[in-house]
């Protein structure tokens, strides 16, 4: 099991390292560089400029070596300008040159610095992660027991009435993309035009102070969505248990309907939501950026959607990073949990 | 997807207004005009300039109408009140009660980074910092100028000669006495073209030397502790127009080119308290200063700007929710809708205008469209402004002449109305060989932007041009603004004809986005900008903007007013025609 973790550890380092890479390379593309000048510079800047502008500030160098800069195995660019006044990338304003660092990137524990939040990395992204991680609790809260009931419900009785209503509902729910119903929630149940008013229609004050009224819709936006797709996953392995021989075999020997399922079906039929349950965390990262926009919700979906627009290149490394993580330990422990679900399966 | 969300969301919110029955009867009073009122002591009778008076007897004489003459009377260096006072009013009265002291504010306002400044791009920007960093003069919605750090200003009969005379008893907020000093230091930074994105050196105009790219050694002199003189080269009237616009923000030589958030010493009431970009501003009452206007402003204990992005659907989610007090502008179909929820409206008519123009100099595959006058000539004819203005922004304004001088301007001259001739257009096309060319005009993919865009569009469609759309969301417009060869751009209202003219359309001008180079045209300019008398600036303004016209630099199709909305009982919160939101001024109603 160790040399398992330590595997997939080593997956997701060597990961990072290509997909960082690659970002690198894509947002440090001659035009995206000339956009990082306008933007930190002036919009309305003149070509060369532009020009003077990436050379005083570490830009003109290669590709690799600003690479190796981030990662903190090259030493930080400085430069000298005509009156004597030294600016560097490990140089904080108004440090005097001589005390700052000769490196600084991750080996170091610096993330980098955002050019968009115009503060460093680290600090946002973590921030970020923990408003997303507040939303994406509550989602699951949410999501996870309606769509296992619903699942279960519909799936012991194939072909039943309510296994018709319930799978109806959720193939509604999960083929409604989440900028159609947030926007016909927000119609319906935070606007003057029908007048409920039941709750806010932005999540802005949620960052701060979640209520069920502020936080109730972003919530629901994202938990129906997944919701739809989970409990039909839970049907059809709940459907396949049910038809299995060692049910009827239970059924036979006289166990009630309620002992048949609670008792010897549910365990092995929620082995196949599980896996779905654990994909689901990449997946809501990517699901947020929707949500988190349209309810003005600002945590990492947001951020992700600030640093792609304004080629905020070391947030969006330390993005890319942070989704790599995330996807690969959310399977490490769908992979792990898997072993204790199912007792035929044996990792090493 | 994020823009689908957000086309979706627009129908939305169109249906609702659609469905909506507007309660005409909630036709609130329009709120306060932002004016600056403080009661100006210094108002010296002997020191009114002569054209100021001769401008005083125009108006008796019905050549000229008030807003015109209290531009050009404050420009000249006559208090508001002595400028009201040459035509028998007086200046008018606060437009409701005394705020009380106490309350917090939330202002629905984009929080961009920040940067100090001489470099800030954005109205924005310098809203944020205007509670700390306060600027010599300022520009009122009428079109005059009144005295914030200044106390006073003359100009010499020549024009040459500027002097600025400094409120006493205004110290910085570290304990330091504001001096003459400070402001020629100030001056200087302003002047400074070396620095990248520096717009102030543009508006500085005469006291940049060409070759240094710096102050003219000797134009920038402090006479005594609070006395400036600024000796021009050539006159120019613009200065004191450009030392009241937003970058133009009076920071202490410690700041040394950072940001004024992290160092925030200025003159002002009010300390940043956090600051997020993208998210979220606090200003909070600075209580250990003691500000050179106690008593008459500072009225909040704490002001918040929230960023809401730019789709409007969200912003009126925002006033739905309760979560802000005050738009920083209301667009559009929303002004109507915001009026429906209880918020009250106020509109201030201004030079803010909407450009669609072709870049004369942008190579579109190998050749350069733009460069033939006929075609630009074509592309003008073809569209009626005033459907545009219909079309494309409800009609909230006027229709404009495509010279980019507005009526509002005091030299605005009048020319003989343009016809449109889509037949013509077309003839005028054939005739430079580019009947089949396909123009595509991009612009930002929201708001009036997009729906001018599209309503020329569909006017040079009707013409029989082949044209088609391209929308960008802003942060990918705004890094090419000044480069395609045919987009639409909004500008902001300045004072003077000559200034928006010398921004945008003088010869490689930085904000030169049509890469319009003409001799007489910039020959007759600085011509202009060196002529104090309105009247005689006139007669040059007409002959350059006739030559915008013949030389079909732009489609200019309207004026537009600009509107914000704030929550009943909040006082001096209503829009300023430039977008400054002087937070200073602002307080619940008592």
């Amino acid at each position: 099991m160790g040399r398992f973790i330590l595997q997939r550890f080593g997956v997701m380092f060597l990961t990072a390292l290509a997909l960082t890479l690659i970002v690198f390379f894509l947002t440090n593309l001659q035009p995206n560089l000339e956009k990082i000048a306008k933007f930190q510079g002036n919009a309305r800047m003149t070509e060369p400029e532009v020009v003077s502008w990436l050379e005083k500030n570490g830009y003109a160098q290669p590709m690799l070596t600003r690479y190796a800069e981030w990662l903190g195995l090259a030493k930080g660019w400085t430069h000298t300008d005509d009156e004597g006044k030294v600016t560097g990338r490990c140089i904080d304003h108004g440090q005097a040159p001589a005390e700052a660092p000769s490196r600084c990137g991750l080996l170091q524990g610096d993330w980098g610095y955002s050019i968009f939040f115009e503060a460093d990395v680290a600090g946002k992204v973590l921030g970020k992660l923990a408003l997303t991680g507040k939303l994406m609790l509550w989602v699951m809260l949410l999501m996870i027991p309606m769509a296992l009931i619903i699942g279960v419900l519909s799936g012991m009785r194939e072909g039943s009435k309510l296994d018709r209503v319930l799978s109806t509902f959720s193939i509604v729910t999960t083929a409604t993309p989440e900028y159609v119903s947030g926007v016909i929630f927000i119609a319906v149940f935070a606007s003057s035009a029908v007048g409920l008013k039941w709750f806010k229609g932005t999540a802005t004050s949620a960052m701060e102070n979640a209520t069920f009224e502020n936080f109730f819709l972003p919530v629901l936006t994202i938990s129906l969505y997944g919701m739809g797709y989970i409990s039909r996953m839970t049907r059809a392995s709940m459907t396949e248990v049910m038809t299995a021989q060692y049910i009827r075999t239970a059924r036979l020997k006289g166990v009630s309907f309620y002992n048949v399922v609670v008792k010897h079906a549910l365990r092995n039929a929620l082995i196949a939501p599980f896996t779905v349950i654990m994909l689901q965390f990449p997946w809501l990262l990517n699901g947020v950026v929707i949500v988190e926009t349209l309810f003005n919700y600002k945590g990492f979906g947001w951020a992700l959607v600030q640093a792609a627009g304004n080629n905020d290149i070391e947030l969006l490394l330390a993005i890319s990073v942070v989704s790599v993580m995330v996807v690969l330990v959310t399977q490490l422990i769908s992979d792990i949990g898997y072993v204790y679900l199912n007792p035929r399966i044996r990792i090493s | 997807m994020y823009g689908e969300a957000k086309t979706i969301s627009r129908i939305y919110y169109s249906l609702i207004h659609i469905l909506k029955i507007v309660d005409c009867s909630a036709l609130y009073p329009i709120g306060a005009t932002g004016r600056v009122l403080m009661s100006n002591k210094i108002n010296n009778v002997d020191s009114i300039h002569w054209a100021a008076e001769m401008h005083a007897q125009e108006v008796f004489d019905g050549k000229l109408d008030r807003r015109e003459f209290l531009t050009r009377a404050t420009a000249l260096g006559v208090t508001s009140a002595a400028a009201y006072g040459l035509i028998g009013l007086n200046a008018p009265a606060r437009a409701m009660g005394t705020p009380k002291m106490g309350g917090t504010l939330r202002i629905q306002m984009e929080v961009h980074g920040m940067s100090e400044p001489r470099l800030y791009q954005w109205s924005e920007m310098g809203n944020m910092t205007r509670g700390w960093l306060e600027h010599l003069i300022h520009y009122n919605n009428d079109g005059s100028f009144s005295p914030v750090l200044a106390e006073s200003w003359e100009t010499s009969d020549d024009a040459k000669t500027i002097t600025i005379n400094l409120r006493k008893g205004v110290t910085w907020n570290n304990g330091d006495p504001f001096t003459a000093d400070d402001v020629v230091h100030n001056f200087n930074l302003w002047c400074d073209g070396n620095v990248e994105g520096n717009s102030m050196a543009t508006r500085m105009g005469p006291l940049v030397d060409p070759d240094t790219k710096k102050a003219i050694e000797g134009s920038i002199v402090a006479k005594d502790s609070h006395t400036v003189v600024l000796n021009l080269p050539y006159p120019d009237i613009t200065i004191l127009a450009g030392i009241a616009d937003y970058p133009a923000a009076i920071t202490h030589p410690s700041l040394d080119g950072g940001n004024p958030i992290d160092n925030p010493i200025g003159t002002g009431p009010y300390l940043p308290e956090s600051y997020d970009v993208g998210e979220k501003a606090v200003m909070v009452r600075n209580e250990n200063h003691k500000w050179w206007n106690e008593g008459n402003g500072a009225y909040l204990d704490r002001i918040e700007f929230i960023d809401y992005g730019t789709d409007p659907a969200t912003i009126m989610a925002a006033v739905e929710a309760e979560e802000v007090d005050m738009t920083y502008e209301s667009v559009g179909d929303f002004i109507d809708i915001l009026d429906g929820l209880d918020m009250v409206r106020a509109e201030a008519s201004t030079a803010a205008t909407i450009v669609v123009r072709p870049n004369q100099s942008t190579e579109v595959d190998g050749q350069k469209p733009y460069s033939d006058v006929r075609v630009r000539r074509a592309l003008a004819m073809a569209v009626d402004n005033e459907v545009v203005l219909e079309l494309g922004y409800a009609g909230r304004g006027k229709a404009a002449e495509n010279h980019h001088v507005s009526p509002i301007h005091p030299e605005y001259a009048e020319l003989p109305p343009q016809k449109v001739d889509p037949a013509g257009a077309m003839a005028l096309m054939k005739e430079a060989g580019m009947a089949d060319f396909e123009h595509e005009i991009i612009s930002l993919d929201d708001g009036f932007e997009k729906d001018t865009s599209d309503a020329v569009a569909a006017q040079l469609r009707d013409a029989g041009f082949n044209v088609t759309r391209k929308v960008l969301p802003g942060s990918t417009f705004w890094n090419d603004w000044a480069k395609f060869p045919f987009s639409s751009t909004t500008w902001n209202q300045r004072p003077f004809g000559v200034q928006v003219l010398a921004l945008a359309y003088k010869s490689g001008v930085p904000w030169n986005e049509t890469g319009f180079s003409n001799e007489e045209f910039d020959n007759t300019l600085v011509e202009a900008s060196a002529i104090a008398d309105a009247d005689q600036r006139r007669v040059l303004m007409k002959r350059l903007e006739e030559i915008m016209q013949s030389e079909g630099v732009i489609i200019q199709p309207y004026w537009r007013s600009v509107y914000n909305h704030a929550r009943p009982g909040l006082v001096n919160a209503g829009v300023h025609a430039q977008f400054e939101i002087k937070y200073q001024n602002i307080g619940w109603e008592a």
